[in-house]
């Protein structure tokens, strides 16, 4: 059994390595029981037995022993256990290609991922929206470049998702880069029946906006996101304070919801473009799921430049 | 004189080598042994000092390398005494010098070769690869304690048998064979006599006149010497009979696009460019060999084998004679239900312990005897009595947790 356990560990390291790459045809061998008895050398099994019981005998001499009594059933265990977490890992990274996050379409609290289409059976809000698909506009939303530059790129954020505030600094990288030809337009997707006061943070930082001070407390909130179980409609006055802002305006604003309408907008045009997790990208009619790297952007990026030339 | 073990040690930097935060045990020298630092800079000056071709380029760092290789046989000449320097041949290991000599000798249909029941593979099979040719093959049963039997090696002796190829010290079990005896009883029957010396060489004078044995091969990377080096000595005018069988560069003084004229020896058994930097080291590995004494070596070894038998002869089954006086450096051994690969591996995974486990290229022996194998520690001068308490605590310890 420590053969397959080995077949399986020095297989996947046999691709990067060459070394591993012969162990693991010597691990398959002796799976198949074809091992020839080398009177020089030993088999695989014994030596992988041997080398992990003179490894525990330096410091746990008696678990040594019960290891190696009990070798076989052990390496049952663990090969076990390594085919199931090979399975959950393909499962993943399935999830990854297709949803842009490891989690799949269930809705976990890192991921903020929602069923686009409703029809899914994990699917919690949005589940009556099965008309055609929209693609969002920049609306009033506050913006960054010119709005004329070529390439418009609308983020669906939400301030409590941690991949959210991943793919902040990739944004920052792709405006530094591209300045002038980029604008980009932050809308919120804030699942408040998930994530508790999800709404209440959108609506707080578009009252910053009152203040011009929208990008910065946007920041400030991503910076403070470990703490934000206490940010309820309190603990966002208390941060705004913090950041210093006028509190008399800020709390107000909160207060009265002035942005209630505005955040709902947002997520109802997300919905309607099949947003189904954030943080989503539509750069002009391309989609980008999840926090990907610079490189991901820059590719489409520079597609779209290509076009608009 | 006795050894100064600890000045000794001073030479072998890796000896200074922890794992696992414990010192090592080195074990396995009859496989291969440690290097000492007079040894590893001699074949660093080849490479950092004067690296060219030998024997044939006449510039200064080619002329230097001519003279190190014979001053290196000249050394080698001493060391085993022989008569002359062109006896010295330098090959890759014993393997190499026992092929040359057993191939050379081109026996014919009816030719007998007498070999023991204790040969390495590399003295074995290049007889056993001549009974295809009709030449015959056999061997001299051992005592019941694998020490050799003069009395049944002369009633196989007669007039057929042209060699006698036999091990000298076997890697089995340690046992010196009475060589001196053997010879003298061959050459009265006119048969030549082939000496595997691996094992005997890196630990007892030898002297191959005083023997007069004919052929005699030996590893350099057993005595001291780097990897992939050996002797071959043969007696000068039995040389000039061999043809060699690989010819080339260095093996011919001329050459026309129809004949050659072959080298003298021992040049012609020297084809192609040689390993100039290990065959320096091995003329300074004897040298150190024979500053110390061999029969200081021999005592050290003997003192050592005699208290690891002495602690563990009733744990372990010895293979060979009980008598540690028998065995020069070697403890071979097996414990009861216990497998030798599970135990060599254990002592070196928990206590840094490096010994051999195996047929040790000795399969035939082990095959007659209907056993896989067993476990083998070696010793060497530089090893101590410290070293050998932890070899023995080692093996008692893991052999509670196997049984
Ligand atoms: C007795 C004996 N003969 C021959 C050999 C072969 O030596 P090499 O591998 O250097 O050719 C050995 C090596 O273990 C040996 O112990």
């Amino acid at each position: 059994m420590i053969c397959l356990l080995a077949l399986i560990v020095f297989g996947v390291l046999g691709i990067f390595s060459a070394t591993h790459r012969i162990i693991a045809k010597e691990a398959l061998d002796c799976v198949f029981r074809r091992v020839t008895l080398r009177k020089c050398t030993t088999g695989l099994d014994k030596r992988l037995k041997s080398q992990i019981t003179g490894k525990l005998m330096r410091s746990h001499p008696k678990t040594a022993k019960t290891v190696y009594k009990n070798f076989e059933i052990i390496s049952w265990f663990f090969t076990l256990v390594l085919i199931w977490s090979l399975i959950q890992s393909g499962i993943s990274g399935y999830n990854y290609a297709i949803y842009g996050n490891c989690n799949g379409k269930t809705n976990g609290e890192e991921f903020c991922v929602f069923d686009p289409a409703g029809k899914g059976k994990f699917s919690t809000l949005a589940s009556n929206y099965s008309g055609p698909v929209v693609f969002p506009d920049i609306d009033d939303d506050p913006s960054i470049g010119p709005k004329d530059a070529p390439v418009k790129i609308i983020e669906f954020g939400c301030f409590r998702c941690p991949y959210t505030k991943k793919a902040e600094e990739t944004m920052k990288q792709v405006l530094d880069y591209y300045g002038e030809d980029i604008l980009f337009v932050y809308r919120d997707f804030a699942l408040s029946e998930n994530h508790p006061h999800a709404d209440v943070h959108a609506e707080a930082v578009n009252c910053a906006l009152d203040q011009e001070k929208y990008w910065e407390f946007k920041n400030y909130m991503f910076e403070t996101q470990t703490t934000m179980e206490s940010h309820t409609v309190e603990g966002m006055k208390k941060l705004g304070e913090e950041f210093g802002l006028d509190t008399q305006k800020f709390n107000k604003c909160i207060d009265d919801r002035d942005y209630k309408e505005e955040v709902e907008n947002d997520l109802i045009a997300g919905i309607k473009a099949g947003v189904y997790g954030t943080p989503t990208f539509f750069i002009n009619n391309k989609t980008i799921v999840g926090p990907r790297d610079f490189k991901t952007f820059k590719k489409i990026i520079d597609e779209e430049l290509e076009e608009w030339d | 004189m006795g050894l100064n073990i600890n000045k000794i040690r001073e030479d072998f930097d890796i000896l200074k080598k922890k794992i696992n935060n414990k010192p090592i045990t080195y074990l396995d020298s009859a496989c291969v042994s440690l290097k000492p630092r007079q040894v590893v800079e001699k074949i660093n000056s080849y490479y950092n000092e004067f690296t060219a071709c030998g024997g044939r380029s006449m510039h200064r760092f080619g002329n230097r390398v001519t003279d190190e290789v014979e001053k290196s046989r000249g050394v080698i000449k001493k060391f085993i005494n022989s008569k002359k320097e062109n006896e010295i041949i330098f090959t890759r290991n014993s393997t190499e010098g026992l092929n040359i000599v057993t191939k050379s000798l081109e026996l014919k249909k009816g030719d007998k070769i007498i070999q023991t029941d204790k040969e390495h593979n590399s003295s074995l099979l290049p007889c056993l690869v001549l009974k295809e040719n009709g030449v015959l093959h056999e061997i001299v049963k051992s005592n019941d304690d694998n020490t050799f039997n003069l009395e049944n090696f002369e009633n196989k002796m007669d007039k057929s048998v042209k060699l006698v190829s036999v091990v000298h010290t076997s890697n089995l079990d340690g046992v010196t064979n009475p060589v001196k005896e053997i010879i003298k009883i061959a050459h009265d029957h006119n048969a030549l006599v082939l000496l595997d010396s691996a094992q005997s060489v890196p630990h007892k004078d030898i002297d191959v006149k005083n023997l007069d044995v004919d052929f005699m091969a030996f590893s350099g990377h057993k005595m001291l010497g780097s990897s992939g080096t050996g002797i071959l000595y043969g007696k000068e005018h039995l040389l000039n009979g061999f043809k060699p069988f690989l010819i080339g560069g260095e093996t011919v003084t001329d050459s026309t696009y129809n004949s050659y004229t072959l080298e003298k020896i021992p040049h012609r058994f020297e084809a192609g460019l040689q390993n100039y930097a290990g065959i320096m080291g091995l003329g300074e590995a004897a040298k150190y060999l024979m500053r110390i004494g061999k029969s200081n070596i021999e005592k050290h070894e003997t003192n050592l084998n005699k208290r690891i038998t002495e602690k563990l002869i009733d744990d372990v089954k010895i293979i060979g004679p009980e008598d540690s006086s028998l065995r020069g450096g070697v403890f071979n051994f097996n414990i009861e239900k216990t497998d030798p690969h599970e135990l060599a591996l254990m002592l070196d995974e928990s206590e840094n312990v490096m010994i051999r486990s195996g047929a040790h290229c000795v399969h035939s022996w082990y095959n007659a005897h209907n056993l896989d194998g067993s476990a083998r520690a070696t010793l060497y001068f530089y090893n101590t009595e410290e070293e050998v308490d932890r070899f023995v605590e080692a093996v008692k310890k893991v052999s509670k947790l196997l049984l």
